[in-house]
């Protein structure tokens, strides 16, 4: 497996370009930006982080021609995402009240021990309940591969010709931040093959959508829901890792119970923290699953990484 | 700040000055002058009396000012507690005459329909800054477009605000607004919903900003002006336009009486909207018979407000409101969110050292339709 990169923000600390260059790879360098949506294209910056070798996949603008032509295949999509929306509001709801029971429980003295049952029981309902939606939200993903088939699609299977073409002629993938949700729908309807031998860096949004599990979050928003939720499976190129761009603008780190919540209902992965300045090198592939619970994959994580621990403490990876 | 140590209390023990330290003193501080939690007002001229007139529950009104012994200076101080923002004007009194104006030493004015007032902003208070224009959020459209109405056997000018990038491959909740021109004439609401879209704290909506004809009679519980809404104008929209063809991506809003005809159109149809924005809703009600002292037009507003009350329902889901602590409306106001909770809305209830104003109303709203319909700040990492 060739290097994956994981970055923190590009906008005020610019490492996209030391770090390609570091990878000594000869050629041009496929970009993805359609997180940044109908600003796809507005890419000269990163052109020049890149040395010029930017070739951009266009994505973004790719889809919107795929639901331009395509008739049966936006109209699934459509319906899709109102499935989805639906899915979504229910689960926030639930998620909102269960999320109030945690802490709830958290904050209550416990006189004879009965306090830790009753929260890891707690916590295990929201995992419970963040199962419920990854389940359905792969049962939506069935129904809708069941109605559209985007290999008999004309104007879906161009887009992939091409880009499998313009991938298999790059020495190496950059994908950028910006709106996760469309990035993954992108990434989702192109299947792009993006071979275990590219290296790939990305940052902010790209870097979640390279895990295989998305977690939305936010502790700062204005209003709406506070509660990080779950929200898609990414490629799963590193998988085991939940990326948290901008976790010390975005998530309350000074709030320890709050944190911990955050990191037990994820047993099985680390929570990485992608802030400023932050790089993530895995070489040879990313880091396995620990055991249940445990935190054994802290050593498949390269060391001077921030992951947030199940005591809701930020720490960093040590050398082995 | 010490009463002592108040600016005009020191002109005060200086006194008699002349006119010149006067001029100094008004020169270099303005009126009103805002201390620590005390403002004090300031006029000059000739007269036989002067005040403050304001409609800031709990302070006397008038506020009479006192002459500055051997001077042409008035003044009066009143305490005004840290975030306070008090529109008010001033009244002078020659013989039997007396004149109502904005203050002129104070270059700081608020508009609505009625005119303009003077503002007094205590320590603490700050214009959001999403209310002014910012370049780099990309403008909405806004057009007018004129319905046939049946109900109100009339044409009904909307004006239709539709967020920038707007996509007819995606979906987008409505949201109708009651004195719909007065939001966008003095709250800025088209400027704000730029900016708030643009900052991502709320998600791309429709806007229907629909103004009154005569909104005495419309907007207490009026028949034909829910059916209005809520037969003709949203099923319109939901053809027209892509939008969540669902309650919960319909909110209804209004102030004042806009905040009765927003809650009496939900009432008379539950179930079409998801949620309800109420900035200073004229909620009055009686307990005891059926003296509430606002007037004739109050009355059809007591009778829905006194039925509702009798009878709670949960016409919508979720319900945002908001009151002005220093208006008469916030006892209504506190009073209503029990009975809304009590009858199963999700109630988010805020309230700002404020008045009945369009400025109060203009700089709740990031508070409240991020709440209604919260942006997608939660997808972007950028």
């Amino acid at each position: 497996m060739a290097t994956t990169v994981l970055l923190g923000p590009q906008r005020f600390m610019t490492t996209a370009g030391s770090t390609l260059r570091a990878l000594e790879v000869q050629g041009p360098v496929a970009t993805i930006t359609a997180g940044w949506e109908e600003r796809e294209d507005q890419d000269d910056e990163l052109n020049q982080v890149l040395d010029g070798r930017g070739r951009n996949l266009r994505l973004y603008h790719r889809m919107f021609d795929v639901l331009d032509k395509d008739d049966g295949f936006a109209a699934a999509a459509l319906a899709f995402r109102d499935r989805h929306d639906e899915l979504q509001s229910f689960y926030r709801l639930r998620l909102d009240i269960a999320m109030q029971g945690v802490y709830a429980v958290q904050r209550r003295t416990s006189a004879h021990g009965t306090g830790a049952v009753a929260l890891a029981d707690a916590v295990e309902a929201v995992r419970r309940l963040d199962e419920w939606y990854s389940a359905r939200l792969k049962d939506l993903y069935r129904e809708l591969d069941a109605q559209t088939s985007a290999a008999e699609s004309e104007v879906i299977s161009w887009h992939r010709g091409e880009l499998a073409g313009m991938l298999a002629d790059s020495a190496a993938l950059v994908i950028t931040g910006g709106h996760v949700g469309t990035l993954l729908r992108a990434l989702r309807l192109f299947a792009l093959p993006i071979g275990e031998d590219l290296p790939v860096i990305a940052w902010s949004a790209g870097a979640m959508a390279l895990t295989d599990k998305v977690v939305l979050f936010h502790d700062h928003a204005p209003q709406g829901s506070h509660e990080a939720e779950v929200y898609d499976r990414g490629l799963g190129r590193v998988p085991a890792v939940i990326a948290l761009p901008h976790a010390r603008r975005r998530l309350r780190l000074d709030d320890r119970s709050r944190c911990a919540v955050l990191a037990r209902r994820f047993p099985h992965h680390r929570l990485v923290l992608l802030d400023d300045g932050t790089s993530v090198v895995f070489d040879g592939g990313g880091p396995r699953p620990g055991a249940e619970g445990g935190h054994a994959a802290y050593g498949a994580l390269p060391h001077g990484v921030r992951v947030l621990t199940s005591d809701g403490v930020v720490q960093e990876v040590l050398a082995p | 700040m010490s009463e002592r140590r108040m600016a005009i209390n020191r002109l005060r023990e200086r006194l008699p000055v002349d006119g010149a330290a006067v001029d100094r003193f008004v020169s270099r501080h303005g009126s009103p002058i805002v201390e620590g939690e005390r403002a004090t007002f300031l006029f000059r001229g000739e007269v036989d009396g002067v005040s403050v007139r304001h409609r800031v529950v709990g302070l006397p009104d008038p506020l009479e000012m006192r002459r500055l012994e051997g001077t042409d200076l008035w003044a009066a101080s009143t305490v005004l507690p840290e975030g306070s923002r008090v529109e008010y004007q001033l009244e002078t009194r020659r013989g039997e005459h007396h004149e109502r104006f904005n203050d002129p030493l104070n270059p700081r004015v608020a508009h609505s329909p009625m005119g303009s007032s003077s503002v007094c902003a205590a320590v603490g208070y700050e214009v959001p800054e999403w209310v002014h224009h910012d370049p780099e959020a990309r403008p909405g459209d806004l057009h007018e477009e004129v319905l046939r109405s049946k109900a109100l056997r009339r044409d009904q000018s909307v004006h239709l605000y539709l967020p920038a990038r707007f996509n007819r491959a995606m979906r987008y909740p409505l949201l109708v607004v009651h004195d719909g021109t007065d939001y966008l004439d003095f709250a800025a609401m088209r400027t704000v919903l730029d900016n708030l879209i643009h900052r991502l704290d709320i998600a791309p909506m429709v806007v229907a900003f629909v103004p009154p004809r005569d909104r005495l009679k419309e907007y207490p519980n009026h028949a034909p002006h829910a059916r209005f809404i809520a037969r003709e104008l949203v099923p319109r929209l939901t053809e027209q336009l892509p939008l969540l063809d669902a309650p919960e991506g319909r909110c209804l809003m209004g102030s004042s009486f806009g905040g009765i005809a927003s809650l009496s159109t939900a009432v008379r149809y539950p179930g079409l909207f998801g949620s309800l924005l109420l900035q200073s809703a004229s909620l009055v009600f009686t307990d005891i018979g059926f003296e509430h002292g606002g007037g004739p037009y109050f009355d059809p507003v007591v009778k829905f407000v006194n039925r509702y009350r009798a009878r709670p329902t949960r016409p919508v889901e979720r319900m945002f409101m908001s009151c002005g602590t220093y208006e008469p409306l916030i006892t209504p106001n506190r009073s209503m969110v029990s009975v809304f909770r009590s009858a199963g809305v999700t109630v988010n209830y805020a309230e700002a050292r404020d008045g009945h104003n369009w400025e109060n109303w203009r700089d709740r709203l990031r508070d409240g339709l991020s709440w209604v319909f919260p942006g997608p700040q939660k997808y972007v990492y950028e």
